[in-house]
């Protein structure tokens, strides 16, 4: 078997990088604040046409996780692959092993492009010295470099005051921050920066936004740098331009995937039609002065990021429960409705126990996921308080970039407070009706004495599975049986030993999000493999039914993994009511449906502002 | 377990303004809970309701922050009082709330009544450093209620003798006076339309505490609370005449009696 070539590519990581070059000529001030984004290159390799866009307006597709296998490969694919299952519930194990020796192939071939990418790497030239001397070619071809410090010139800039985000951004501790991220405007202005106050960083942001311009003025954009330690990547949406600059090694995509969650959890705070507007208005406009007091959110959002699976995913994680008992929570949400309320979700220790909408306003859409992370970051984040009822315009980016709905958020076990429920109405000046719903459904859960039983409800052990070697994993369906349009989920046991301390549990993510990215690389998809690492190893496969990703202990062989794997789907399939919102139920509100939530360009346009646009 | 009182509909609103960061839900958490604990920015609007007495109030703890400024006005609809806050460390924050706080309250009630509180008092003065629940003195759930009797007592009290700075280790600068704060009182007013002489006075109605200590908080929510009784019975009067009331009134009743048999 194959040797994971990620491992190696990480351990061969430092040499095949230019060493620091001190023989490198004083920079001007943008050669030297670009270093910020330390030596970032562009590889000089075909891969770069992708990365250099020659298409000025080329736009991002709206979902976060579009799915890179081609329409041909995946039609023949999924009925081989549909054999595959079938196959696999007869335990005819062998044709699961062939599978994965052919994947061993593409691997092989990975191997040597990873190799060759590093020799481009080499050759490439950094960009930073280049565009200092305002000569990029056109074809943005890759331009070498100096590594020096980081962030030289934020220290000239770096003003004396303190504020609350006072990590020193001068400091070694600042730079080696995993992942970094910044949001600014057009114009150059921060808005915001993971680590270390906007302020302190105007001028790095500065120099950012020129470099985004001086490329796009060549009609290029500038979609990410490279370099031995770093990766940068670049999204540019409306007026505002998201920086992430990372040393997680994930790859381009799903870091730009984390840049898009940025952006929507923007959106959905101020939505997109109200920044367009403010930034027509005033192209200089601090949008800080919006977006003051919700940097704990974008904090909170990031660090999920890094930490939840889910937005990997792009999937939502439901807590487990007997499906009599979602059946009658689902009911009593069913039950307790009021005009204009579209959804009721109902949410335990961060996770999904119910969710049941209104039918005629979401007709044709689901809930998307990404939509769900951000409902349950911003309940995280503002559930400081948790005493009251809270009442909050939010914005449903997915469903709607360009309209807000009027969340009521209220906890139903004070003072534990893991029991949340969540009400989502489009009328504004619905909250005491929507108050009295929460009434209902709090006599209902006492008189059925829900509570207890969600209490008793968590998340499950690997073990229940049965499988000796196995470890952890992650298997997330395409659509659950008899529910087309159903809200995307995916199942998870908990991490467990040796998986139990922070660190290891980054490490495991770290793993899946690589092979993540394998099996969803635009240039060269996989659908399956089998990748030894050294102190586990992992299995990811995707087919036309679902994604899985698995990790055993290391010394489990091939054969053992294909019989963990039958196993895990029998026990997934005989489990599934449990593991998954099987039937969410709908009801309507509606009478006389508006649609004005999801026709964008409607009556509620004129309140989608908030009425701050009256203040600026 | 749900409170009992969360089934009443309640009968008066009071609505908390002010920008971010002066301390809006800190006050409340205080006077509720008796504790200063870390915030994170309100978002939208909370909505608390405080049995006091025999009536209900319901209390709004408003976001600050530019982001929510047009939800303000429908907090405010047909609100009893308003308590614009500010932060007596923040000559803007004073500013913020006739440039932009004021307006809002268009939506309140007629006779609605006006509070203009200075906020972290601790920082400033040395008498607010020391009060009932200063978080050095143990957080005893019954000591306080003790002590809830007489925060007028404690207001009144000269400089105390502990060294009142060691307590928090500095007093900054206070940016707004008390007769800023009270001339401040007497435009919104003038902008109410109201006449001075028929209005509570301004230094019955321009306060300063500490959410951090707890100085002087009972003491503004109390006498807000003694103020807006009159409203209560006014609205109970009007609600006899309608039978829409009534019926919200009995399904608030009934809900209250299967409540009382399952106990
Ligand atoms: N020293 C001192 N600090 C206070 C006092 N009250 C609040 N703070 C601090 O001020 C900050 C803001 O307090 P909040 O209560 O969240 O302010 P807010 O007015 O609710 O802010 P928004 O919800 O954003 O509108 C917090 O860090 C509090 O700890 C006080 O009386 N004294
Ligand atoms: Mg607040």
């Amino acid at each position: 078997m194959e040797r994971d070539n990620h491992q190696a590519g990480q351990a061969q990581g430092v040499s095949f990088c230019d060493p620091p070059s001190e023989s490198n000529p004083p920079a001007e001030t943008l050669a030297t604040s670009l270093c910020l984004l330390g030596n970032h290159m562009f590889p000089d390799s075909v891969e770069r046409k992708e990365e250099i866009s020659t298409g000025a307006d080329k736009e991002e597709p709206a979902d976060l996780h579009q799915s890179d296998v081609k329409p041909n490969e995946q039609s023949v694919d999924a009925e081989l692959l549909s054999n595959q299952v079938k196959k696999l519930e007869t335990e005819e194990i062998e044709t699961l092993e062939e599978l994965i020796n052919e994947s061993t192939q593409p691997t092989d071939r990975d191997a040597e492009d990873v190799a060759m990418d590093n020799d481009q790497s080499d050759s490439g030239e950094f960009v930073v010295t280049m565009l200092a001397k305002a000569k990029l070619e056109e074809q943005g071809i890759g331009v070498k470099g100096r590594s020096s410090p980081l962030l030289e010139a934020g220290i000239q800039e770096s003003p004396a005051f303190i504020s609350h985000r006072d990590e020193d951004v001068t400091a070694d501790s600042w730079r080696q921050h995993r992942k970094h991220v910044f949001v600014l405007s057009e114009a150059g202005k921060p808005i915001y920066s993971r680590y270390g106050s906007e302020e302190a960083l105007s001028s790095t942001m500065g120099v950012m936004m020129a470099l985004v311009s001086f490329v796009q003025s060549g009609d290029n954009i500038i979609r990410s740098v490279y370099s031995e330690e770093h990766t940068v990547v670049f999204l540019q949406k409306g007026p505002l331009v998201l920086v992430c600059v990372s040393s997680s090694r994930q790859s381009e995509d799903q870091l730009r995937g984390e840049l898009l969650y940025v952006y929507y959890q923007i959106i959905s705070m101020l939505t997109q039609a109200s920044i367009s507007r403010i930034f027509e208005h005033k192209k200089n406009y601090d949008l800080r002065r919006l977006l003051a007091g919700s940097e704990k959110i974008l904090d909170g959002l990031l660090n999920l990021v890094d930490s939840d699976p889910s937005f990997l995913l792009a999937a939502v994680h439901c807590l487990p429960l007997a499906s009599s008992l979602r059946d009658s929570l689902s009911q009593i949400l069913q039950k307790a409705i009021t005009p204009n309320l579209v959804f009721s979700i109902l949410i335990a220790k961060n996770q999904l126990l119910t969710i049941v909408q209104e039918k005629t306003v979401i007709e044709d859409t689901r809930l998307e996921p990404a939509d769900v992370h951000l409902l349950l970051n911003l309940i995280g984040a503002s559930s400081a308080f948790q005493a009251g009822e809270i009442w909050t315009p939010i914005c449903l980016p997915l469903f709607n970039p360009d309209c807000y709905f009027y969340a009521y958020i209220s906890y139903l076990d004070p003072p534990e407070c893991t029991v949340c429920l969540l009400l989502l109405s489009t009328d504004k000046e619905a909250f005491y009706a929507v108050a009295e719903c929460k009434r209902k459904i709090e006599e209902a859960m006492v008189a059925q004495n829900s509570l207890s039983l969600i209490a008793k409800a968590q998340s499950y052990s690997v073990s229940q599975v049965g499988v000796s070697d196995l470890r952890h994993f992650m298997y997330k369906p395409f659509d659950v049986p008899d529910n087309y349009r159903q809200l995307t989920q995916f199942t998870s046991p908990e991490m467990e030993a040796p998986y139990s301390s922070d660190e290891e549990k980054m490490r495991l993510l770290d793993l899946y999000r690589y092979m993540h990215s394998r099996i969803h690389s635009t240039s060269r998809p996989l659908k399956l493999i089998y990748h030894v690492a050294e102190r586990e190893t992992l299995l990811a496969w995707v087919t036309s039914k679902f994604e899985l990703y698995t990790c055993f202990s290391p010394l489990v062989t091939k054969a053992c993994a294909i019989t963990a794997i039958t196993k895990l789907l029998r026990w997934i399939k005989k489990e599934e009511d449990r593991l998954f919102i099987r039937y969410p139920p709908k009801y309507s509100t509606t009478p006389n449906p508006s649609k004005s939530s999801r026709g964008g360009k409607s009556d509620q346009q004129d309140t989608t502002d908030n009425g701050f646009l009256s203040l600026l | 377990m749900p409170e009992v009182s969360k089934m009443k509909k309640p009968d008066v609103k009071v609505v908390l303004l002010g920008d971010m960061n002066v301390g809006k839900t800190s006050l409340l958490h205080r006077y509720t809970e008796r504790k200063f604990k870390d915030t994170i920015s309100t978002v939208g609007g909370a909505f608390f309701l405080k049995q006091w007495g025999n009536y209900h109030i319901s209390i709004w703890d408003t976001a600050g922050r530019e982001q929510f400024h047009g939800l303000g006005s429908m907090y405010c609809r047909g609100a009893a009082a308003v308590i614009l806050t500010y932060d007596v460390t923040n000559w803007q924050s004073l500013v913020e709330l006739e440039e932009r706080f004021l307006s809002l309250t268009d939506t309140s009630n007629h006779d609605c009544i006006y509070a203009v509180v200075g906020n972290k008092a601790d920082l400033t003065d040395p008498k607010a450093q020391m009060s009932q629940d200063t978080d050095a003195v143990l957080e005893d759930q019954t000591e306080r209620e003790e002590d809830r009797t007489e925060p007028q007592v404690l207001s009144a009290w000269p400089t105390p003798p502990a060294s009142p700075a060691s307590l928090s280790g500095m007093i900054l600068h206070k940016q707004v006076t008390h007769e800023d704060a009270m001339a401040l009182y007497g435009r919104i007013l003038r902008y109410k339309g109201l006449e001075e002489k028929d209005s509570l006075p301004a230094d019955k109605m321009c306060f300063e505490t500490s959410a951090k200590t707890g100085y002087n908080v009972d003491t503004l929510f109390e006498t807000l609370f003694d103020l807006v009784l009159p409203s209560i019975l006014r609205k109970r009067n009007e609600n006899k005449a309608s039978p829409t009331v009534d019926l919200e009134d009995c399904r608030g009743g009934s809900g209250k009696r299967a409540r009382s048999t399952c106990c």
